[in-house]
This record gives C-alpha cells, structure tokens and sequence, in this order.
C-alpha cells in the first residue's frame, strides 16, 4: 500500500467567477463544537455534532409554509448516479459537491457561483468501481473545504478562492478498487475520513489527517485493528475482512470519543450458517465489523466499541453513519439506526441501553435481548434461503433522519422488502485489483402478504413508541429535516418534497421536483431570510433496483441528472 | 470444462481492453475456473449484488438469461463496462474469468428447468 502527500499544483481545476464571496469568519473547532447555537449556518454533515439535523429557524412555519417557493437552482452538472450529496453552509456561502468530487462555493441566498473546483481524477479506475462516482459530502474547518475521492485521496481547498491547498494520497485505490465517497468529519485540528469496505476483501480503515497540513496522523482497521480484534477471525480473515466506515459519524466533546459506524465483513454471506464461529470463510465475530466504535480523535486509538451484529451474516451493517446525541431526564444517550432495521440506544460510553424495530418486516433476528444480544439470529447455509427481511437493501438506509428538541421525537424511515438467496461459496478476487466479494444470488421481493413499501415513522428515540407515521408506496431515500417552525421535510422517492406539521404528520405543503431525492436538505439563514435546500437526482445502488421492484416511474427515471433546489418564503 | 470455442471473439475485446489504456487482464488469486461450477461461483462473487438471482431477473442490472446480445458485445461489456450503470472488469478478471462469465450466461435457465 502506498501512503503519498503531494502539494497540489495543477492537476486540479479550480475556477473564480467575478463575483467576491461574501466575508467569511474562520471556521475553527469552537465554531464547529457550538454548531447548534447558530442555527444561521450548516457547518457539519449531520448539522452539529449532536447529529440532529434540525434547524432552529422558525422563519418557515406551519403557518407560512404553503408559501414556500423555489429561490434558485444550481445543477453540478455531471451527475452520474443523481446528486447524492449534502450542502454546508457558513456565512452566507453554500458549498457542496456532486458526483466525481466536483465542488461549489455558492451564493446561498442567489445561488450565484462563487467558485468551482474539478478535481482530475483517475477514470479508468472510477470506471472500474461499483460504489461509484457519487460523493456524498464534505466537511469545512481551517479555512478549507475538505472532500475525498474515489481514486483514494482527501483534498483541502481554499474555502474563500476554491484553489486546492494540499492532497494526501490515503488508499492505494488502483490495487484496492475502493476510495471515498462519504463525507469527512472535522474534530479539532484532525479531518477524519472513512475509506468503502464492506463487501470488499480489504480492512476498510478510518483515517485522522492533520486538517492544517494534509499529513496522515493515524489510520484505524476496521477489520481485525487490534491484536483482541484479530482472534476474532479464524484462518487469519481480517485480512480480507471487509469493514470500512463510509458514512461520517460524529463527536463528543466530553468524552472525546468520535463515534463512527462501521460496514459488513466480506464476503457478505456466508456458507458455514449456524456454524460460524468455527467455519466458513471468516470463522468468529469478525470485530470491528458491523459495529459502533468510539476513537480517541487524537490518536485513533480505540476507547470503546459495540458490535450490534457478532458475525454479520447480513449486511445490515453500522455504516449508517448517524448517532444522535440528546438528553433526557438528565441521562445522556447515544441514538444510533443499524441497516437491520432496528434503533439502538447507548450511553456515550457506547454501553448498550436498548435497541427497537423501526422496521416491520424483520426476521434476520426474533429481537435483541436487554444485553444488545441477538435472540434467534437465522444464520444462512450454503444453498437457498427464501424470505429473508429486510432485503439486502435494509429496513434502514444511509440517509439520516432528523431529531426535533421541540416535539421530542425522532423522525426516520422505514424499509419494508424482503428477498429470497441461494448462499454460494465464493473465493475473492484479490489479484491483480481488488473486487467485491458478494457469496450469494439473490432477489428482491415483497414482504409476505403485502407489498414493497416505506414509511416515515415520529417515535420516541429512546424506546421507540410511535407517536405518528406516514406510508409510502416506495420508501424515501434522502435524508429528513425538522426544524423550530414545527415542520418536517421529507423528501420522497418520486420526486416530491413534502413538509409536515412535526406534531400531527399532518401534511402541509408539497412541491415536484420532477426527479427522486437520493441525498441532503438543509435550512440556513442568508440575508435574514430562512431557506431550505435540498439534494434533486436518482441513482443510488439501491435506487436502481427501484425500476424492477416498483416499475415506473423508476423503470424511466433519469440517473445521470442531478441538482440542488432552494426553497424560500416570497 | 469451460468450452473454448469462443476465444477468437475474446481476443478481439481484450485487445480493445488493451488499446482502451487498460492493462492486460492477469490471473487472480484463488479463482482458476475450470468447470461451470467454478463460473457459477465467480458469477456470485462479483456480479450477483447487480444481476438478480443469478442473472436471471433484472434488478439493478439487467436480466442476463436469454440475452440477445452477442459473444462480442458481452465480453466487451464485462471488460470495459458501462460508465456509471456497471463497472469494468478488464483490469481485474482474467480472460479466462470472463470467458467462463459468458458461458455462465448463456447456459442459464431458469429455475424450474433446472430442477434447482
């Protein structure tokens, strides 16, 4: 593997228009830290490090909101696989990126570019990639804008001209395939980003990068990173083990933990069943796969750890990279989605508090005791499996959903889709480039009796009670925001961004935006004006599989569009 | 054994591969496929998580049984894929991977048939 820092010159395109940016304050760790007093801005992927991707603006209400109108559009244009992404923004300047880790600096209350950056990439080996070209977001801090990319590096850019600063060759992605998609996540002086794993035979590590410099700081494996870690898979397997930690996490300051969701071990499924802790392909519970993971941000060191899935036979892996961190009743937890379907709940020590089904359909597990431990896992042998819930595609997805201080409740979606599977024993392809290593056929289908469906559940975070839910005929692939006028955005499949009264479900306002939602929505002020932007296009690895499960209008949705629409009050 | 008949037609897209900026296609570790058994099991590797049950329904990608494409046409697409719908496989599969891929393909039946 090669590690490589290199000073960026002109391999980079990076492009001022006319127009200066707005003045900028300088965006350091305290800022980033108090994220959630100053509602003005959204400096972090998941909004604050409290994760709740909620807004306190209340300029937009339940009142107004049927006012709501488009303020502008911006396509990045080259949106293979839609615009997956999700938009910061900080004094007055939007900043996000589309596919192929192209990167906007935009007025926020016009629209108006003030700067791009292009970055040159390898294509040959993008071409090659499965989990590609969609970048899904950014981090700001420093002075720089931070985004990674899919040939293996993370690249700092000038947030005020949009000029590369440096580059820092992090995976040797021309031998391992994979590279980064998923935004990285700023924690003090460090940029940490995680690299793709899961079903790929590498150790998916995590990475902490000196946010002033570029230079690597520390590097976590994922699969088998400590000494305890690697008992646990037989035959040596971490070393093709999978993992990875595609999604951001978060951090908590008083613990000085980064809490990071980690991906499935490879090969996805395995042959030895019930047999799992002796035989097969990666015999033992394959730690740090599928599993929550508390870092020392400072070292990378690994304080804490829970594995939600001993052994995932599933891939319904942690990656989902959302922990929402609230109070109640002066006990502070950890909220934390798990691709399977089900909402755990920790201390901030990561110790397991609960876990409940968000998901109806699930029959992977017949529950998770008071310890966290799974009751009647339905491990799979060599051969066919019929109706396994949740689909491969998860009764969760990696888009995040949205906690309201207001109401009290947390608002998420739900998968519901089965599937049926012939488990295959396979060898994975490690020479001369690195491939995906599945193990099984496999077809998804409706849930018994019923139909292929989602929904947008308020519940307790805690224990999970429903206070309200919204069915959809497909389930929703973006993520969700509320906000401090009552209200909560979701953005559906099909195209259409609804807003609801936060308290009823009671459906407000709604407006077409013509292609499905596969990323972020926001609220931001600029200009004393209140707006809400959100992430247009369709292509996801789940979302292509929408044409041959549900039809149109799937089967004809374009995947190689993408844009980003900002609504505002007139 | 993997019939060889199409080898001529493999040639021809593995030197497009080549010509495309690619590096020859070389052996990969542990998948020699030397029976259908062996395709089948490389088809599971890599190609089931986008061609549903086993290439026989459409679902990210599509259906691949009864395919009307040709030998050509096929093997191409393994090797140099498909911009932003399917990966390419030319700098990772060997040519007899791919070759065993296209026998795979064209021997596929659906279930019943096959009594499986």
């Amino acid at each position: 593997m090669r590690y490589l820092r290199t000073t960026v010159a002109a391999v980079a395109l990076g492009a001022a228009v006319g127009m200066a940016p707005p003045p900028a304050q300088a965006i350091d760790p305290g800022r980033i830290q108090n994220a959630d007093k100053n509602p003005n801005d959204w400096l972090t992927y998941h909004g604050s490090y409290k994760s709740w991707h909620y807004s306190a603006l209340d300029q937009i209400n339940t009142t107004n909101v049927k006012n709501l109108k488009v303020a502008w559009i911006h396509s990045p244009g080259r949106a293979t696989r839609g615009l997956q992404s999700f938009p910061l923004v900080a004094d007055g300047v939007l900043y996000y990126t589309g596919s192929y880790s192209r990167v906007f600096a935009l007025d926020a209350a016009t629209g108006e570019m003030l700067w791009s950056y292009i970055p040159q990439l390898n294509e040959d080996l993008i071409a090659a990639q499965t989990h590609t070209p969609y970048t899904r977001g950014i981090a700001l801090g420093h002075g720089h804008v931070y985004v990674g990319t899919m040939d293996g590096r993370l690249i700092a850019i000038d947030m005020k001209t949009g000029k590369p600063v440096w580059e820092t060759k992090l995976v040797d992605s021309e031998k391992l395939t994979v590279g980064f998609t998923g935004a990285p996540l700023v924690v003090k002086d460090k940029v940490i980003i995680g690299a793709q794993g899961g079903e790929w035979p590498w150790r998916g590590p995590i990475f902490g990068v000196d946010g002033a410099t570029g230079q690597k700081k520390w590097e976590f494996f994922t699969a088998g990173g400590t000494p305890e870690a690697q008992k646990t898979w037989g035959n040596e397997s971490w070393r093709t083990g999978g993992g990875g930690g595609w999604m951001p996490g978060t951090y908590n300051a008083e613990k000085n933990l980064v809490y990071w969701g980690t991906a499935n071990p490879a090969p996805l499924y395995d042959w030895a069943g019930a047999k799992w802790q002796t035989e097969g392909p990666r015999p033992g519970e394959n730690l740090y796969t599928s599993s929550v993971i508390g870092l020392d941000p400072d070292t990378g060191q690994l304080k804490t750890y829970f594995q939600t899935l001993p052994h995932d036979a599933w891939d319904f892996d942690d990656a989902v990279g959302e922990f929402v961190q609230l109070e109640k009743n002066g006990q502070k937890y950890v909220v934390h989605p798990n691709k399977g379907g089900y909402v755990y709940v920790f201390d901030q020590d990561l110790k397991f508090k609960n876990a409940w089904p968000l998901a109806d359909n699930i029959n992977f597990i017949k529950g998770v005791d008071n310890n966290g431990k799974l009751i009647g896992r339905r491990d799979l042998p060599e051969g066919k499996s019929t109706d396994l819930c949740p689909a491969i595609n998860g009764g969760i997805s990696w888009n995040s959903g949205t906690y309201n201080p207001q109401t009290g409740l947390y608002y998420k979606v739900g998968n519901e889709w089965c599937m049926d599977l012939e488990v295959v024993k396979t060898t994975p392809v490690t020479e001369p480039m690195v491939q995906l290593n599945i193990g099984a056929n496999f077809t998804i289908k409706d849930p018994p009796g019923g139909k292929a469906y989602g929904h947008v559940d308020a519940r307790d975070p805690l224990t999970g009670q429903t206070a309200w839910r919204i069915d959809f005929p497909e389930p929703p692939l973006a993520s969700l925001l509320s906000t401090g006028g009552n209200l909560l955005f979701v953005p559906d499949a099909r195209g259409v961004l609804h807003a609801y009264d936060a308290r009823t479900g009671a459906e407000l306002w709604s407006h077409n935006n013509g292609l499905g939602h596969n990323g972020g929505i926001i609220s931001y002020n600029a200009k004393g004006k209140q707006y809400v932007t959100v992430a247009v296009g369709w292509g996801s690895l789940v979302g292509e599989g929408y044409g041959a499960l549900f039809g149109e209008p799937y089967k004809s949705m374009p995947m190689d569009q993408g844009y980003l629409v900002t609504y505002t009050l007139p | 054994m993997i019939a060889s008949m199409r080898g001529n037609v493999l040639l021809l897209a593995v030197a497009w591969v080549a010509a495309s900026g690619w590096s020859a296609p070389g052996a990969c570790a542990g998948l020699d496929v030397k029976s259908d058994e062996d395709a089948a099991r490389l088809f599971a590797t890599v190609c089931g998580f986008c061609h549903q049950d086993g290439g026989r329904r459409a679902g990210k990608g599509p259906q691949l049984m009864g395919t009307t494409r040709s030998d050509e046409f096929i093997i191409n697409r393994i090797a140099t894929g498909k911009p932003g719908q399917m990966p390419a496989f030319g700098a990772s599969l060997s040519q007899e991977q791919i070759e065993a891929i296209l026998h795979y393909i064209r021997n596929l039946k659906p279930k019943e048939a096959t009594g499986s």
